[in-house]
């Protein structure tokens, strides 16, 4: 077990800089993700903490350690990788095996070992096989039992589940998040998948352009986004953000947008007007409880819900509402539409960070 | 027409090309081996008269006989074909592994001036090579050979192993490091393991090309490190040819390339596919 930290840590390539002023705190036994789009310097940011690249400038620390120039095998980190890396000449039992071949253990306690790991991972009829003769989902758990097999002090994940196709990524989530609540093991994920990150972790740490954009649990990056970035970025289906202002029409506040212009509940306004931009999640959105009609754009019926898109008459905006059930909508239909307090960010035109109660930025 | 008739029309085109393609190849094969067995006088009348009565092993038991040139020259091409493989293989696959994955500096360049000694005919380097040899006495000997013939297939075997290098997932070997292996464990335990086919092929391709190789051999190599080429051209004298004693030594000096070349088909097929495709 082990507590990480990343102090003001970058890494470039010539003039490339990839991360830069990376800080993050991993405490012992925490899961966390780091979340972004491809590109945004996660997997740089992972491969640094297992020790596989190094760091142009800043510290890595484990257990107040400083582990900069430590090789994974001396930090003591496990790692599965995006494609499995299984060695496709070994068997499964000797690819599980192969760390502890290389710390000398004893043959039968290897063994001992790989069969206590396949049987909890479900792999003890295939371990004889190569990985090429395995599915997908058995190549998976080959990787994770390889990364459980020594009781690592910490497990980094890089996307893991990218490959697999949308139902074994969903069983694998289980068993990983089953696996962490096990053996308690501090964890870092890399992943671009938001409903990965909010499914699995205590803390999501989301990057942008090699930076930390925001880090927070899963709660305060979903409805407390430090900007547009992450708003937009986190939750499904994505965050409307309309590109209007705030007016104060007769002491009340009032958002304008185009045309259109939605009153905003008491309390709900920052104490700043003017140009900002307005963020809701479709959740927040209410529909035929008086308000601002709009009409009805498209209708997507999921079964448990539908998500209704809706916009004003010249197209400057829509929004996507979530209606519970399969609710019977045709294009064209105009309906009203409010919304909660609680579901209204705004944020600031220029910076893109939210703007709190008071006026500050996030 | 239908669709069926052209698809027939097509499969006819493909197999009388296939055909044509065989018998180009085989036909040289197959008169060189029935010259091996018959007389001279059967051969060189026209048409040749390969009734099966005509047929037999003389040729061959001119080439056996005491004093065997031949066989001294076949073990020699066997010594510097041998050693000339296992030597390029070692030192190709090291230098390309590093080439391909460690940053070693000026790279590129090393690269491109290894394809560069490619690029020179051996006519032209070949008394420049001659005098250094000499100066340092290894002219007529094996390890003189094995050195002009590593300088040849080095740049090959060096070009192939780097693209299959290149081909095999980093995270392999990233694996391996966070497993706590060593860059030198890695490389035996895991990237040589992999890279088995292609380093048989260009093990088979070193071999043959030492095997065959004829012109650095005649100059360089006249008396004790003979090899096969060399004295199956010395058939061919000034005042005489023994045209079927030259034959049937060629033929036994193809048998042990045909002989790999079958053993190791499948990993020569997949070591060249690998090499040359990146994954």
């Amino acid at each position: 077990m082990a507590e990480i930290e990343l102090i003001g840590v970058e890494k470039r390539y010539g003039d490339v800089v990839v991360c830069s002023d990376v800080n993050l705190h991993i405490g012992d036994g925490e899961f966390l993700t780091l979340l972004g789009p491809s590109g945004c310097g996660k997997t740089t940011t992972l491969n640094m903490t297992a020790g596989l690249d190094e760091v142009t400038a800043g510290e890595i620390r484990m257990n107040g350690q400083v582990v900069n120039d430590l090789t994974p095998f001396e930090r003591d980190v496990a790692m599965v990788f995006q494609n499995y890396a299984l060695y496709p000449h070994m068997t499964v039992a000797d690819n599980i095996g192969f760390t502890l071949k290389l710390r000398k253990f004893k043959k039968d306690e290897i063994k001992r070992r790989v069969d206590d790991v396949a049987e909890v991972l479900e792999l003890s009829h295939v371990l004889d096989r190569l990985p090429r003769e395995l599915s997908g989902g058995q190549q998976q758990r080959v990787a994770l039992g390889r990364a459980v097999i020594r009781q690592p002090q910490v497990f980094l994940f890089d996307e893991p589940f990218s490959n697999l196709d949308a139902a074994l990524r969903m069983r694998m989530r289980v068993e990983v998040k089953a696996m962490h609540q096990r053996l308690g093991i501090t964890s870092i994920f890399v992943t671009h998948d938001q409903e990965e990150a909010l499914s699995l972790s205590d803390r999501i740490a989301i990057m942008n352009g090699g930076k930390i954009e925001q880090i927070g649990t899963p709660e305060d990056v979903y409805s407390r986004p430090c900007s547009t970035y992450v708003a937009r970025f986190i939750g499904s289906p994505q965050m409307d953000i309309m590109v209007g202002s705030i007016e104060d029409r007769g002491g009340r506040a009032t958002y304008s947008v185009g045309s259109t212009s939605f009153e905003i509940p008491a309390g709900a306004a920052p104490s700043t007007h003017g140009a900002v931009d307005l963020g809701v999640r479709s959740e927040h959105i209410r529909i035929g409880q008086g308000g601002t009609p709009l009409k009805v754009i498209v209708v997507q019926p999921l079964g448990s819900e539908t998500y209704v898109t809706l916009g004003d008459a010249d197209l400057t905006f829509n929004l996507t509402a979530r209606v519970p059930g399969m609710a019977r909508y045709t294009p064209g239909d105009l309906l009203d539409v409010s919304f909660d307090p609680e579901g209204l960010l705004f944020f600031d035109r220029e910076s893109g960070r939210r703007i709190e109660a008071d006026g500050a930025l996030a | 027409m239908s669709r069926a008739t052209r698809r027939r029309i097509g499969k006819g085109i493909q197999i009388a090309l296939l055909v044509l393609f065989s018998v180009w190849t085989l036909a040289p094969i197959v008169w060189i081996v029935l010259s091996s067995v018959l007389p001279q006088a059967a051969l060189t009348s026209t048409p040749p008269d390969i009734a099966i009565e005509n047929f037999t092993l003389d040729n061959y038991r001119g080439i056996f006989g005491e004093d065997s040139e031949l066989l001294i020259g076949l073990k020699n091409s066997a010594i510097v074909a041998t050693l000339t493989a296992l030597v390029s293989i070692a030192l190709g696959s090291a230098a390309a592994y590093a080439l391909a994955r460690l940053s070693v500096p000026g790279g590129n360049r090393i690269l491109l001036l290894v394809l560069a000694t490619q690029m020179f005919p051996g006519i032209v380097v070949i008394i420049p090579l001659f005098i250094v040899l000499s100066r340092v006495g290894l002219t007529d000997t094996h390890l003189g050979l094995i050195i002009v013939y590593l300088s040849f297939v080095l740049p090959i075997v060096i070009w192939v192993m780097k693209g299959f290098f290149e081909s095999i997932p980093v995270a392999l070997e990233r694996a391996a490091a966070v497993d706590g292996a060593s860059t030198l464990q890695t490389f035996r335990l895991v990237v040589l393991p992999i890279a088995i086919p292609p380093l048989f092929a260009t093990g088979v391709f070193a071999f043959i090309e030492a095997w065959n190789e004829f012109f650095f051999a005649v100059i360089i190599a006249q008396t004790n490190a003979k090899t096969a080429p060399v004295v199956l051209a010395e058939f061919s004298g000034q005042y005489v040819s023994l045209f079927g004693q030259m034959v049937a030594a060629a033929v036994v000096a193809s048998i042990p390339v045909v002989v790999l070349a079958i053993v190791f088909r499948r990993f020569i097929l997949r070591g060249f596919a690998e090499g040359a495709v990146k994954g």
